[in-house]
Parts: C-alpha cells; sequence; structure tokens
C-alpha cells in the first residue's frame, strides 16, 4: 500500500542506514517507515541533506513541502526511471489543437461540477435545505460545451463553485460560515481549511501523475505555468469534494476541529499543528477509505482512485480512448 | 518505392548495415505479440506503467532464480539470450498458459542466432514449477512462422494508435491491467 507520512515537527530528517529518521528539535528521534511510500508530508521547520533527497529518489518516494502561503510549498519528486517522450508529445499535442484541449477542459469542468453536487446532494438529503444550490450546479453543467473557449469554461467552473461555496453556511455549523472565499492568506477558518484541504489533494495528485511519466507542467483546463505542476490543478479539481471537502464537514460538524485550532498571524488565519495534524489524520484516512470499482472488478482505495484518473488521462492521449473524467458513482 | 520487407529491415538492422528506418524486435516484443498485439504495442512505445505492479516482479524472479545450473547470459544485438553448457538456449516459460508465446520467443532466438551469428541449435523451454522440460528445433514450418511474426508485429508497431483492450484470461495479470481497464 502506498502511503503518506506526515511530520508536523521541528527538527530534522535524516538518512540513518536504509531508512530514515526524524530528530525533532527536542532531541527526540524517532524512525520513519517509509519503504514503499508514496510519499513524505513535512509541515514543520525542517533541516535535510542531500544524502536524504538521493535517498528519497532511489526509494522513489516524493518530499511534499507544507509552508506558509496556501499551505502547499513545493516537492521534491523521484525521477521514477526514465520518461516516455512519446507522452510528453501526445500531451503537447492535444494542448496544441484548440479542439481537443477545449475537450478535455470541459470534461475536467463536467467532472468537478458533478462531484461538488455529489455534496450537495447528500448534504441536501441530511436535512439541509440545498435545492437553489443544487439547481445552479445543475444550471452551470449544463452549459459546458466541448466547443467552448477555455475562459467561458472557467467561468462556468467559477459561477458552480460559487453556488456550492453556498452550501457550506448550510452544512456548519454558524460560527464556520464562510463569507468570500478568499485566498492568499486565507482570512478565516473555514478559508484556512479549504486551502489546506485542496493542497493536500493537489500534492497526491503530483504524486499520482508522477507514476505514469505524465508530465505534470502540461495542462489543459488550467494554464500550463499557473503552478509548476498546472495538470495537478487540473486533476485535483475533480477530487477536491470527494476528499477535501468531506474530511472538513466530518470534521468540522463533529466538533473535531474547533476555532482553537487555528491562530491568526500577520493577518492570516492558519492551521495550528494540532488542527493540521488531526485534518491530515482524517485525510489519510480517507484516502485508505475503497469503493468498488465497476470496470477494474475489485475494491480500490481513493487514493488509488487518483492513480487511475492519470491512467485514464494518459491512455486518452496515447490510445485515443474517450475520456469520462472521474464522476463519484457511489 | 515499395517498402522494405521487415524481416529484411531487422536483418540490416541486426547486421548494422545502415537502413533508412531501422526495425528491432525484441524477444520481450515477439512474446507479446502472441499474448496480446496491445502489450505489444504499449511495449514498443516504452509506456512504463507501474513498474512495481507484484506480478511482475515475480516474474522476473522466478526467472532469474529458478535455474542455478550453469548458463550464460549473452547479449546479441536485439536479444539477451541464456546458453546452457552444451550451447543449447534456455528459455524460462512464466506458466503453462502462456507456451506458445515463450516457444514463439525461444524460436525467434534460434532464428536470430541463425541469420546473425551463423550458430545453429537448439532450445528448450523449461517450466520451474512443472519441472519440466521440452526442446524447440528451429524447423523451416518455425522460420516461417518467426518471419510472419515479424511482419505481423511491424504492422502493429507502426500503428498510430494501440489496438483495442480484449478480455484475455491473463488480463488479470497483466501490468497494463489497470491501464487498460480503468
Ligand atoms: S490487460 Fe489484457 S488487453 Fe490490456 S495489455 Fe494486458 S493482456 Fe492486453
Amino acid at each position: 500500500m502506498d502511503r503518506n507520512y506526515h511530520v508536523f515537527s521541528d527538527g530534522r530528517i535524516e538518512r540513518k542506514d536504509d531508512t530514515i529518521r526524524l530528530v525533532t528539535d527536542g532531541d527526540e528521534k524517532k524512525h520513519l517507515p517509509i519503504e514503499n511510500a508514496e510519499a513524505l508530508f513535512v509541515h514543520g521547520q525542517i533541516d535535510f541533506n542531500t544524502r536524504l533527497i538521493s535517498f528519497l529518489n532511489d526509494q522513489g518516494v516524493a518530499l511534499h513541502v507544507f509552508g506558509w502561503e496556501d499551505y502547499y510549498a513545493g516537492s521534491i519528486m523521484p525521477e521514477r526511471g526514465q520518461t516516455s517522450g512519446q507522452t510528453v508529445v501526445s500531451q503537447v499535442q492535444a494542448y496544441d489543437d484548440t479542439e481537443h484541449r477545449r475537450e478535455l477542459a470541459a470534461s475536467i469542468v463536467s467532472g468537478s461540477i458533478h462531484n461538488m453536487r455529489s455534496n450537495a446532494v447528500y448534504y441536501d438529503s441530511r436535512d439541509r435545505d440545498l435545492e437553489a444550490e443544487i439547481s445552479a450546479l445543475e444550471q452551470a453543467a449544463s452549459r459546458i460545451d466541448d466547443g467552448l473557449p477555455i475562459n467561458e469554461l472557467m467561468g462556468i467552473e467559477a459561477t458552480a463553485r460559487k453556488a456550492y461555496y453556498r452550501t457550506f453556511n448550510e452544512i456548519l455549523p454558524e460560527e464556520f460560515r464562510l463569507s468570500n472565499r478568499e485566498y492568499n492568506p486565507p482570512p478565516n477558518e473555514i478559508n484556512s481549511l479549504i486551502s489546506f484541504g485542496n493542497s493536500l489533494v493537489y500534492a497526491n495528485c503530483v504524486s499520482a501523475i508522477r507514476a505514469t511519466a505524465l508530465d505534470p507542467a502540461i495542462s489543459y483546463l488550467h494554464e500550463p505555468g499557473e503552478r509548476r505542476y498546472s495538470l495537478s490543478l487540473d486533476l485535483a479539481d475533480l477530487f477536491k469534494p470527494i476528499l477535501a471537502d468531506r474530511v472538513l464537514f466530518r470534521l468540522v460538524n463533529r466538533g473535531q476541529i474547533t476555532r482553537d485550532d487555528f491562530e491568526t498571524e500577520l493577518g492570516s488565519c492558519l492551521l495550528t499543528e494540532h488542527g493540521r495534524e488531526t485534518y491530515s489524520k482524517a485525510f489519510e484516512e480517507t484516502l485508505e477509505r475503497t469503493v468498488d470499482h465497476p470496470n477494474l472488478n475489485r475494491k480500490v482505495s481513493y487514493q488509488y482512485l487518483l492513480r487511475l484518473e492519470a491512467y485514464k488521462l494518459k491512455k486518452h492521449l496515447l490510445a485515443g480512448e474517450r475520456y469520462e473524467p472521474f464522476k463519484r458513482w457511489w | 518505392m515499395t517498402e522494405t520487407d521487415p524481416v529484411t529491415r531487422l536483418l540490416e538492422t541486426a547486421r548494422g548495415n545502415p537502413v533508412d528506418n531501422p526495425f528491432r524486435v525484441t524477444g520481450v516484443m515477439m512474446q507479446y505479440y502472441h499474448v496480446c498485439k496491445r502489450e505489444l504495442w504499449f511495449e514498443s512505445r516504452n509506456l512504463e506503467i507501474d513498474r512495481e505492479n507484484p506480478t511482475v516482479v515475480r516474474g522476473t524472479r522466478i526467472d532469474n532464480t529458478a535455474y542455478d545450473e550453469n548458463r550464460r547470459n549473452l547479449h546479441l544485438g536485439m536479444i539477451s539470450i541464456d546458453l546452457l553448457e552444451d550451447g543449447r538456449v534456455i528459455e524460462v516459460k512464466p506458466s503453462s498458459a502462456l507456451t506458445k508465446p515463450a516457444k514463439m520467443q525461444l524460436s525467434y532466438y534460434l532464428w536470430y542466432l541463425e541469420q546473425i551469428a551463423e550458430v545453429t541449435t537448439d532450445g528448450v523451454l523449461a517450466h520451474p514449477k512443472e519441472r519440466n522440460r521440452e526442446s524447440v528445433e528451429l524447423t523451416d514450418e518455425r522460420k516461417m512462422k518467426v518471419e510472419d511474426a515479424i511482419r505481423g508485429i511491424y504492422d502493429v508497431v507502426s500503428k498510430e494508435m494501440p489496438p483495442p483492450a480484449v478480455e484475455k484470461p491473463f488480463c488479470d495479470s497483466c501490468a497494463y491491467h489497470d491501464f487498460c481497464w480503468c
């Protein structure tokens, strides 16, 4: 099982023989079992050296650094064998072909709205009145068309997301209302939670893409270059409702995350170490959840769904088979 | 201008003669051609799916450790073969379901040796679990089959797109399983 390991304390991570260990600032030593791990997430102030990086590279383990601005700071990715020239060429060809790019972008938007809607429907059935938002989401979905320019597709996505974020006010208790979704820095608790969750989804998509020899910098809905791994932005859009938002709703509604889990520094409201730990733990548990896959005839983890999404995209690009975006089916 | 026959093209490539459009066939490609043409196409494109797939790892391990008898590994251009002390080529077949592909792979080695190294020898097809061995000779009929397969391989790999996935009994243990069926 490919697992993620999260480190919250400050200190240093070092290679120790054939394993790695964490030495905290309090001089506590802890072995990190990263054999067969997917990635190591570092949330605290951590020192490391090139020996560690080579070791992680040999092990095929990514290192994702979580810091301050919107949480995600960057990744050190393992080389993972040769890259596939053919794959990159077909990625670029699809990007360059206006029709093809629009088609892919439209698929991503349609999947992402479907998954937002599935959250709204779920909470609607649990005594929230979300009919107005659901119909707004459906209306947005009906405007999607393969032939639309990217900025219009982006506009549809943004309209849908706005309606979707209104459902947060119904789903969450009063003190966690979301007035506005704002970025950089997240000005209130709920914005901060959304950012943290989204950045975890994003980083996991980076790992999933890496496992397929797709180039993470060539994307379809988002502009390449918007971020270094813009293809991760594309894939993350599909999974944010299922992964990040569900975790958020659960933790806040059950009171497992409270206002005490935030601190305000320099005008930004950020999760405390304890808050990050709580959230990450619930997030990892969600990644490990499984669901029956209709085509593979077996159970697959949510985390593996990310990998499958990258496969589907790659298969579409190389084999010309239709790309069906991930839409929650259960 | 007529297209050069893929067999000629392969031989010219293997002999190191200048050729407009070099064409290579590895043993694995010959095997995949008889297992699954889609897998062959993927292999020719270096698709690099899931190298950690447990089935793949298991296959490799049987191959490397099943026989500790004396055998030498020989790289010869496009192929890499295992020779027994008596000079016969040995090929380990991974499972009884894949006898034909393994036999074709072995025949290809024998054909290649004869054409390129001018060495005529026989092959041994071995199954470590069933502890049996079968001898394979390069008859005229086998030669023809090899050459037909080379042309067939050329047809598959020169296509822009892979053949569609068709479910087979060994799909479950194929490294591309999830890629094909997701
Ligand atoms: S999964 Fe089946 S169809 Fe796909 S490449 Fe493997 S053997 Fe061929």
